[in-house]
């Protein structure tokens, strides 16, 4: 028998900490901004913030985990912010011109589906860069929705049902954020547990094998969209529900928060690797350090700044333990 | 052959011949695959100007040839990538006339690339499922897959400690190893590798190519292309020479040296 080349076999323990190792640096991060807020403010840790952290972070985590399926395949949807304001806007038409808030809510989801299914469409199967096809997504989706609301806030008046999406809560969590934890749940088991889920990362990780295998691999890279879509039409809905009108004004920069939250969470934009705990995580400490830059009474300019700047060093950390292959005892920043 | 006689052919003879699995190549037997003046340009040039291939069950064939020489083009062809202009392919002695890289692999007809074929950021089981998953309702089974990649890295002695590992985390000949041992557990009867060995370290091409004659062994027709032409010393039964579109020089592997085949490669004809 031929000797094959064979290393000692190291511990898992060891291979787990580096595979895990971009997580675990942003619960670390996470972890330190909450004592941060902890120590320096009274408010933040009192149970009426934290809900009210997890009720605004809602939207951003539900495109997030969306994100993550679109940016594990190699792409990136620029367009979900645009998307979120002409699904925010068409529901209050549509709930102002007096149709029943369940038949909006499904016809809400499956528009955006739609939409996302059109980008798809260009992006997989006529190979347009993403970039490209959802910057153009990200002018005209938004467009749309100024013309159809000529700039205007729509109040929705007089659906309880549909405000409690936005409003409600169920044993004392507002339903958005239960929302949001049930799709946060459901990434997760579609990514790491379904043949679907391993065709998203294939496509991603090496895109000619996936189709040398027999995946469809052009129909896994399009649907990632129709999953953005579905999920900013989600994110529209509990938005209009929560302020109760609609407008195309709604979601400024939202994509970026989007990005920012699954960057910062360790997925890779080459592709291929990419978790939800990562996202869930960087969410939420997005919407940490905005909700307690305000409880500590700094000017909400500075929390852009301060939101950016994080992100960019947390990055540069994180590509930095990668490209020199640092153990993870040095993944906390402490080069040597 | 007009192609229209070709597409009934390939209607009468898409019934499975099961062929002998072992023994010897060569002497009166039916080949696995029989290639007969194969053509195939593009566009002003000649790719292929008419290629007579035969290969056996059980039997490695090395394919050697300087760079543009036709080798890769006629891999692609017996792969259903390419379809040839003219020449027919007759497979366990049925003609047929493959519509594409699916329909070759449908006829187990598999290809191991040279450029590795895995997904780095998936587990060494999951790459070895990659495309036919083991599920159990929605979701995936793991537990399976791992017990039956053991078997099937097992059965070809490819030893690689832990299944979970990332294939980003081998080495290049255990990244080989399971890409070899992916297109062998689809139980393929033509297995056609294009220079396996070209990237590895000496001990890796060692592993290989004993690879190789584990899956020749269990009755795979394998064709080897290769520039390192002392690997096919070591697997091959027999070597075909390919120059400018041409199979220039068919030799059994004990009738030629390494001499001999650089000789017959760069095309300095000697008359044996």
């Amino acid at each position: 028998m031929t000797a094959y080349t064979e290393r000692s076999q190291g511990s898992p323990w060891a291979d787990f900490l580096s595979e895990q190792a971009q997580v675990l640096s942003i619960a670390f991060f996470f972890l330190v901004c909450v004592v941060f807020f902890a120590m320096t403010t009274d408010t933040f840790m009192t149970l009426g913030n934290l809900l009210n952290v997890i009720r605004q972070a809602a939207p951003i985590l539900i495109v997030a985990v969306a994100m993550t399926f679109v940016i594990i395949t190699g792409g990136i949807d620029l367009s979900v912010g645009s998307q979120v304001a002409l699904v925010n806007a068409v529901a209050a038409i549509a709930l102002a011109a007096g149709l029943p808030w369940p038949v909006v809510v499904v016809a809400m989801l499956c528009f955006g589906a739609l939409i996302g299914l059109g980008q798809g469409w260009f992006v997989a199967y006529q190979g347009i860069p993403a970039f490209i096809v959802t910057l153009a997504g990200l002018s005209m989706l938004r467009g749309i929705a100024l013309y159809l609301t000529q700039g205007y806030s729509i109040p929705i008046k007089g659906v309880p049902g549909f405000f409690a999406l936005g409003r409600g809560e169920l044993f004392g969590i507002p339903v958005p954020a239960l929302i949001a934890i049930a799709v946060a749940i459901l990434g997760y088991v579609v990514i790491t547990s379904t043949r679907y889920g391993r065709q998203v990362v294939a496509v991603g990780s090496n895109m000619e094998a996936a189709r040398r295998v027999g995946m469809p691999a052009r129909w896994a890279i399009a649907s990632v969209y129709v999953v953005a879509g579905v999920a900013s039409a989600l994110a529209g809905l509990l938005i209009a529900a929560r302020l109760g009108s609609g407008s195309s004004n709604a979601a400024v920069g939202f994509e970026l928060q989007v990005i920012a939250a699954v960057v910062l969470g360790g997925t890779s934009l080459m592709g291929g690797r990419g978790t939800i705990v990562g996202t869930i995580l960087g969410t939420l400490t997005i919407a940490v350090i905005g909700n307690g830059l305000i409880l500590l009474h700094i000017s909400p300019f500075f929390t852009q700044i301060v939101t950016g700047a994080i992100i960019l060093i947390a990055i540069w950390l994180n590509t930095r333990i990668f490209t020199a292959n640092f153990r993870f005892g040095f993944a906390r920043g402490n080069r040597p | 052959m007009t192609g229209e006689q070709q597409e009934n052919a390939v209607a009468v003879g898409s019934g499975r011949v099961n062929p002998a699995r072992n023994g010897m190549a060569g002497g009166g037997r039916v080949p696995r695959i029989a290639l007969r003046n194969i053509r195939k340009n593009f566009g002003s040039l000649q790719a292929l100007r008419g290629v007579d291939l035969d290969i056996y069950p059980g039997e490695c064939l090395g394919l050697v040839g300087d760079n543009a020489a036709g080798k890769s083009t006629l891999t692609k062809i017996i792969s259903g990538t390419y379809i040839p202009d003219d020449g027919t392919i007759h497979l366990d002695g049925e003609p047929v006339r493959f519509s594409g890289p699916a329909d070759a692999r449908r006829r187990n007809i598999e290809m191991v690339f040279q450029d590795l074929s895995l997904c780095d950021h998936i587990d060494v089981a999951g790459n070895l499922f990659l495309g036919r998953e083991v599920t159990r309702g929605p979701f995936l089974d793991r537990k399976t897959m791992l017990s039956e990649a053991r078997k099937m890295l097992d059965a070809l002695e490819i030893r690689i400690p832990r299944l979970t590992s990332k294939v980003a985390q081998l080495s290049g000949g255990q990244r080989q190893a399971i890409a070899i041992a992916r297109a062998a557990s689809f139980d393929p009867k033509v297995l056609i590798m294009d220079e396996p060995t070209s990237a590895l370290a000496v001990a890796e091409v060692e592993a290989v190519l004993s690879l190789i004659n584990r899956v020749k062994a269990t009755g795979v027709s394998v064709i080897l292309i290769t520039h390192r032409l002392q690997d096919l010393f070591r697997v091959c039964d027999r070597i075909a020479v390919m120059y400018e579109g041409t199979k220039v020089a068919e030799r059994s592997i004990a009738e030629t040296d390494l001499e001999d085949l650089v000789k017959l490669i760069v095309g300095e004809k000697d008359e044996r």
